[in-house]
């Protein structure tokens, strides 16, 4: 038991670390532009953590990066690098962006439903590429997916000029999804919709089959030791090609959810900067590849993400600092700063005296 | 004749950067470290040449801050992955994301989407080589062009030399292809992964200053566009090897060539044609993988 608490400990603080290192990083940086950085955090944790309309505009951007989160996290936890979730993304929120906007007969329901399967489809057809490339051709799937993420982006940025441009508007968009595919916001005040559900639907799926199925199994094998997993008779490829649909369509969702309930149209600048996908693979590796983590890891990455741009509004800091601490998180949680040797509190003394 | 010249041209103008940047980054390929902070570091070597030429106007100064900045990533890089154990990937990905946000946050500062260098005359900078440039089709192709080009052209020799012939680049292989026995042997294996490392750096900043400084003058937080990814590409394609590396830049900088000289007579469809280079790049890894482990007849990935 004692062994359980431990690592529970360790994982906790190897995750908490980073992030106040990161923290403390951008500090700096605020004192060096002569701006108070209590003053900044204070606030960024104040308009999204402890105001209720903050906290629920928080869950609606968690929303989409918990899925891209559990996206990456299926992949990265198998060693398949999958860097092409910010592109399933986009491909799958174009096209239910389209869908959407052309498909005004049905009523809600089924509309979005089309919707969410055409994201599906395109998601995973991208992510299929890379997957096939790494199994037939063993060519990288993390160059590949990157290279295919540019390519991508030209394309869409090409059909969002021309073929499906709303001609009606001045700068480079697709027209606005009907009526029936828009998700309502719940409380009015705030951005959340119902799509949250759906996401939280989807993470409790995620769980049973990361913690609780054979599939979720193999992965981990996989992750600790390819070798290992082919030689006790895994077909390794296989479940790389089911690895990456499954991601290629959790990203599929998360695009098409952010286009029916934040967005409603492809504009150059649709998932952000840096993106969703990336954001995804943030928390992914915060939450520890594990999904209650990346539960927790996607609802303070939101605050993070909804403070900026309070930070933006009530003092003079850019809001830019908050990628400049997104990135350090990152750079910091790539060391486990509490190994493995190190124990912690009773069960270290309880050794020694053993 | 016109449309091939230009064509010719602009190949060796687009590969230069990305053989900068496959020239550093093969060494920590071959001392088995995955060094995919390329991207980052080229968009450093970018940033802070327009920067600190903006602010001081002097090449030497630049140079210097350049190199001197992205070392500071590279050691950093080093330090994490390499003393530290950290997971090189993500350290990877994280100086990605840490130098656009610095960069993005200085350009906020300043104000200002871009920095437009003004009152900077690029032409003073292409060198015209004296006799070869006097030859009709041939001069207007090779000559004409950046310092930092020719050098990247030059440092393939270059770096075949170092990497085949010295005593570094045998212990920096040995490294990557056995640490036991490098150990064994009584090397110092963390210094030739720091050293590959940072000779990576080295060259990525180049190929950023090449990109930014030298060939526009001008600089934007979205200008390096992948070349890091496309350099780790063609380094995978040629296995490490400096020249048939370079060769893979060089056949990216002749289809980013092609894609922006033959996009004036596509019409609507020019937009497409930039991303013809990215997909030529997997269609080359996928053939070159396919080639390489085609007769492996260990199972595996």
């Amino acid at each position: 038991m004692n062994k359980k608490i431990n690592g529970a400990v360790r994982s906790f603080l190897n995750c908490l670390i980073p992030v106040l290192l990161a923290f403390l990083a951008g500090a700096v940086v605020i004192v060096a532009i002569g701006e108070n950085p209590l003053e900044a955090y204070g606030v960024l944790l104040k308009k999204s953590f402890f105001t209720s309309v903050g906290f629920q505009n928080t869950l609606h951007y968690a929303g989409p990066m918990i899925l891209t989160g559990l996206a990456i996290a299926i992949t990265f936890k198998a060693n398949i690098y999958n860097m092409g979730v910010e592109g399933s993304l986009l491909i799958g929120a174009f096209f239910a962006g389209i869908v959407g906007a052309n498909l005004t007969g049905l009523p809600s329901v089924p509309t979005k439903l089309i919707c969410f399967a055409v994201a599906v489809v395109c998601g995973v057809a991208f992510a299929m590429i890379a997957a096939l490339l790494k199994v037939k051709f063993r060519a990288d799937e993390m160059v590949v997916t990157m290279m295919m993420n540019y390519a991508l982006a030209k394309v869409l940025e090409y059909l969002a000029t021309t073929v499906f441009r709303d001609s009606g508007n001045g700068y480079v968009c697709t027209p606005v999804v009907s009526d029936q595919a828009m998700f309502v916001r719940i409380f009015g005040k705030s951005r959340l919709t119902a799509f949250f559900f759906v996401v939280l639907l989807f993470l409790i799926i995620m769980w049973i089959v990361m913690k609780r199925s054979r599939l979720g199994y193999e992965v981990t094998a996989m992750g600790k030791n390819f070798e290992f997993a082919e030689a006790v008779g895994m077909n390794v490829g296989r479940k790389i090609i089911i690895i990456m649909a499954i991601s290629g369509a959790l990203a599929g969702i998360a695009g098409a959810g952010w286009m029916m309930e934040d967005q409603y149209r492809y504009t150059l600048t649709f998932s952000g900067s840096p993106g969703l996908g990336w954001d995804g693979m943030l928390i992914a590796l915060m939450g520890g590849h594990d999904p209650l983590g990346i539960l927790i890891a996607a609802i303070f990455y939101a605050g993070l993400k909804t403070g900026a741009d309070s930070i933006n509004m009530y003092t003079n800091v850019p809001k830019e600092i908050v990628s400049l601490i997104q990135g350090l998180i990152v750079l910091f949680l790539a060391v486990k700063f509490i190994g493995e040797r190190v124990h912690l509190a009773k069960s270290g003394k309880k050794r020694k005296e053993a | 004749m016109q449309l091939l010249e230009s064509i010719l041209y602009d190949c060796i103008y687009h590969s230069a950067p990305i053989i900068l940047c496959v020239l550093g980054g093969m060494f920590a390929y071959k001392a088995n470290v995955l060094n995919i902070a390329l991207e980052g570091m080229m968009l450093n070597g970018a940033f802070v040449s327009i920067l600190s030429y903006y602010f001081t106007g002097n090449m030497l100064v630049t140079l210097l801050l350049a190199v001197g900045s992205t070392l500071l990533y590279g050691y950093i890089f080093a330090f994490l992955g390499v003393t530290m154990k950290g997971n090189v990937i993500i350290i990877g990905l994280a100086v990605n994301m840490i130098s656009t946000a610095v960069a993005g946050f200085v350009l906020v500062m300043l104000n200002s989407s871009n920095i437009i260098l003004e009152n900077f005359d690029l032409n003073a900078l292409k060198i015209n080589i004296p006799i070869i440039g006097k030859i009709p089709i041939l001069g207007s192709i090779l000559s004409g062009h950046p310092i930092i080009t020719y050098i990247s052209f030059i440092m393939i020799f270059l770096m075949y030399v170092l990497m085949y012939h010295t005593k570094f680049g045998i212990y920096v292989r040995v490294v990557g292809e056995s640490e036991e026995a490098a150990k064994a042997i009584g090397l110092h294996t963390d210094f030739y992964k720091y050293a590959a490392i940072l000779i990576g750096a080295v060259g990525c900043a180049l190929g950023g200053m090449n990109l930014s400084l030298e060939r526009l003058g001008l600089f934007t937080n979205d200008m390096v566009a992948g070349r890091g990814f496309i350099a780790i590409a063609a380094i995978y394609c040629g296995r490490g090897k400096p020249v048939q590396s370079a060769v893979y830049a060089i056949l990216f900088g002749m289809s980013r060539s092609l894609a922006i000289n033959l996009s004036v007579y596509a019409g609507n469809a020019a937009g497409l044609f930039d991303c013809f280079p990215y997909i030529l790049m997997i269609a080359v890894l996928a053939a070159a993988s396919f080639v390489k482990h085609k007769n492996v007849k260990v199972r595996g990935f």
